[in-house]
């Protein structure tokens, strides 16, 4: 398991934050997610056979938020 | 072109800016307008209803269809 910080922009409140938790959360392959709205960002545990950084930041961007791996 | 009214369960500006994002990425064959405070998105395209229903749910917002306006 790999476990990644992404940057996440656009949140604005809890509903958001629970939002992209369900979502996200939901994907193959991601073991744990816990998105922060104070830190703008998400911590993602997962299975790197399924997801990767950057398909994690496209299913981000998919909802409507910005996202971007850490450099 | 058809206008559709939705009612999407939006709570605050970053819901209706995820909104606005999802309907952006559709291009010119997408317009929309949105009312916050009443929850409602206004539609006007000829992609099928489920197409703009989908598109919607991405958000992770509750989505109901009004019906066309
Ligand atoms: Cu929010
Ligand atoms: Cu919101």
């Amino acid at each position: 398991l790999r476990s990644v910080r992404l940057e996440v922009e656009g949140m604005t409140c809890g509903s958001c934050v629970q939002s992209i938790e369900q979502r996200v959360g939901a994907l193959p392959g991601v073991v744990h997610i816990k998105v922060s709205l104070e830190l703008r960002s998400a911590a993602v545990l997962f299975d790197p056979s399924l997801q990767s950084p950057a398909s994690l930041c496209a299913a981000v961007e998919d909802m409507g938020f910005e996202s971007s791996p850490p450099d | 072109m058809t206008k559709h009214e939705f009612e999407v369960a939006m709570t605050c500006e970053g819901c209706s800016g995820a909104v606005t994002r999802v309907l952006n990425k559709l291009g010119d064959e997408v317009k929309f307008e949105i009312d916050l405070p009443k929850r409602l998105v206004w539609i006007e395209s000829e992609k099928d209803l489920d197409f703009l229903t989908d598109t919607l749910k991405k958000c992770g917002k509750e989505v109901k269809y009004n019906g066309t306006k």
